[in-house]
């Protein structure tokens, strides 16, 4: 279990996305979840998934998304916006992916 | 009524609000009921705003008020218009307990532990990977290897709705159907929560937002009082923000949560937990809805039914209640001599006649008129402009109808105003 860090609420600047979910827990699958068709990614101009993703799981590297499927929340946003159809969602397999606490 | 090979009369496919429901109904009225839930335990995939309507939720579980996790009754609504750092609000105050605020991890798993005291089996960390499905009749559930079948299989897995995706029973939901819900949970101690927002012990607050903490993005946010912590968050709807979003989400919800307006009220807190969902915004009854067929019924999200007016939300209550009509389907197509989708079609009877549809089709209009982008952006400007003209009037104070103008600028016609009007009262 990770531990909330000491950060307080008024910040002068941004957080990141990262330290805001570490305040998560997660029991990781081995497994991805997700699976991009990277072909289909490719033809995609918007690639809406870089900002819809709460978790920030898709970034771009160069003309590349690249994505983690770890720090999911499994909201399935992305596999509903995807204009192109790529990503494959699955619920991850017993017990595993996001743990809830307080939501 | 069992052949061989059935151990169970029903399987429920999710330990959220509507499965536990359904559930816990149906165990005590003597069915065999298993329930499986993917998280590792009920509620850990379960995310909301933050408020609970009690009524509808009292009727399945009668010792609501006794036992279940009721952080704060809520006894104050606000509702603001922001732009900039002006904000109007319209606040109500009545001390009558009708909903409350929770965490719905919580309460799904206060409902999962009543589904086990009434006789029903609750297996967490299974994830279902498809129904059993034989002439074109649901007849149980696959997990891995593992077969397990019943009379019926209700449907209570989420909007995500793989499970009816893949038996080809419903369509995958599209980005015009569903909003993104994104929120911090920020601890704070119950006198800070009390003193900040003026509340008497075991008062809450539910206070919607909206205007340009949006960025002109239709959706709204959103704040409620836990028993010591808030829940700050936004929604938006996916079709839009598809669109027009420039920014990754999570800046929207921290340029809430360091909105000079806001962060006073909860300054000293730090943040506990992220979460985000999806939110159904069906149009009902345009959308055609599968809601039951051989051997399944769906409730809950899985179903679409929740109700979004801008300024309540009702899911969970609406989840809750279709559960428990499921329950009282199956429990009346049994008596009818089995879950053909003729004797379970009671299902959508029982739901028209009940509050859910009556609800959903009386404010049919509410999707449509909440995509009306002057409602984000050009109104509350104008609001505050406006209330900025009366009350910082320093030696003359305008007219109303002068304080329009100026604010106003020409930009908008008395025509729009009126139509806009009209069609939000006749909408909502």
């Amino acid at each position: 279990m990770s531990v909330a860090k000491d950060e307080r609420v008024k910040k002068e600047k941004p957080m990141k996305v990262d330290d805001i979910l570490n305040n998560d827990i997660w029991d990781v699958d081995y497994e991805p979840h997700i699976r991009v068709d990277s072909e289909k990614c490719r033809k995609c101009k918007n690639k809406p998934c870089l900002y819809l993703c709460p978790a920030q799981c898709y970034t771009l590297v160069g003309n590349e998304v690249l994505f983690s499927y770890e720090g999911c929340l499994e909201c399935g946003t992305c596999r509903v916006i995807c204009p192109e159809n790529a990503i494959t969602w699955n619920y991850p397999v017993s017990g595993r992916g996001i743990h809830y606490r307080f939501s | 009524m069992k052949g061989a090979g059935y151990i169970f009369d029903a399987i429920v496919v999710g330990a959220g609000p509507a499965g536990s429901s359904a559930a816990y109904t149906l165990a005590r009225k003597g069915f065999k009921v298993l329930v499986v839930e993917r998280g590792r335990t009920p509620g850990s995939k379960n995310m909301f705003g933050g408020r609970v309507y009690a009524d509808p939720i009292r009727e399945v579980f009668p010792n609501l008020n006794k036992s279940a996790p009721i952080h704060r009754w809520v006894t104050k609504e606000r509702i603001s218009m922001v732009s900039g750092e002006k904000m109007t609000s319209l606040e109500f105050e009545g001390k009558k307990n009708v909903s409350f605020t929770t965490y719905l991890t919580e309460l799904s798993n206060w409902m999962a532990k009543q589904v086990e005291e009434a006789g029903g089996i609750v297996l967490t960390e299974i994830t279902v990977d498809n129904f059993i499905v034989k002439d074109g009749r649901v007849k149980g559930i696959r997990v891995g290897n593992e077969e397990v079948f019943s009379d019926v299989v209700i449907d209570a897995e989420g909007i995500n709705r793989l499970l009816l995706e893949r038996a080809g029973l419903i369509p995958r939901i599209t980005p015009n159907y569903a909003g993104l819900g994104v929120k911090e949970v920020i601890k704070l101690s119950k006198e800070d929560i009390e003193k900040n927002f003026g509340l008497g012990s075991g008062e809450g607050i539910a206070w919607l937002l909206i205007g340009d903490i949006m960025e002109g993005l239709p959706g709204g946010a959103f704040l409620y009082t836990n028993k010591d912590s808030i829940s700050l968050g936004i929604v938006v709807m996916l079709g839009s923000a598809m669109e027009r979003m420039k920014e990754h989400i999570s800046r929207y919800v921290e340029r809430l949560r360091l909105h000079p307006l806001l962060e006073k009220y909860f300054r000293e807190g730090r943040i506990m937990e992220y979460s985000a969902h999806l939110v159904p915004e069906y149009v009902w009854p345009a959308i055609p809805h599968r809601l039951y067929g051989d051997g399944f019924l769906v409730a809950g999200d899985a179903a679409g039914l929740l109700l979004n007016l801008g300024y309540n939300f009702r899911g969970v209550d609406f989840a809750s209640y279709s559960g428990y009509l499921a329950a009282q389907a199956v429990e009346k197509a049994h008596s009818l001599g089995g879950m053909s989708a003729e004797n379970l079609s009671i299902y959508q009877e029982l739901l028209e006649k009940s509050f859910i549809l009556r609800e959903l089709r009386k404010f049919k209009n509410a999707p449509k008129m909440r995509k009306n982008e002057r409602l984000y952006d050009f109104y509350p400007y104008l609001i505050n402009a406006i209330a900025d003209k009366i009350f910082h009037a320093k030696y003359e104070t305008p007219k109303i109808m002068d304080a329009f103008k100026e604010a106003n600028k020409g930009r908008i016609g008395w025509f729009t105003l009126i139509r806009d009007l009209y069609e939000v009262s006749r909408s909502i």
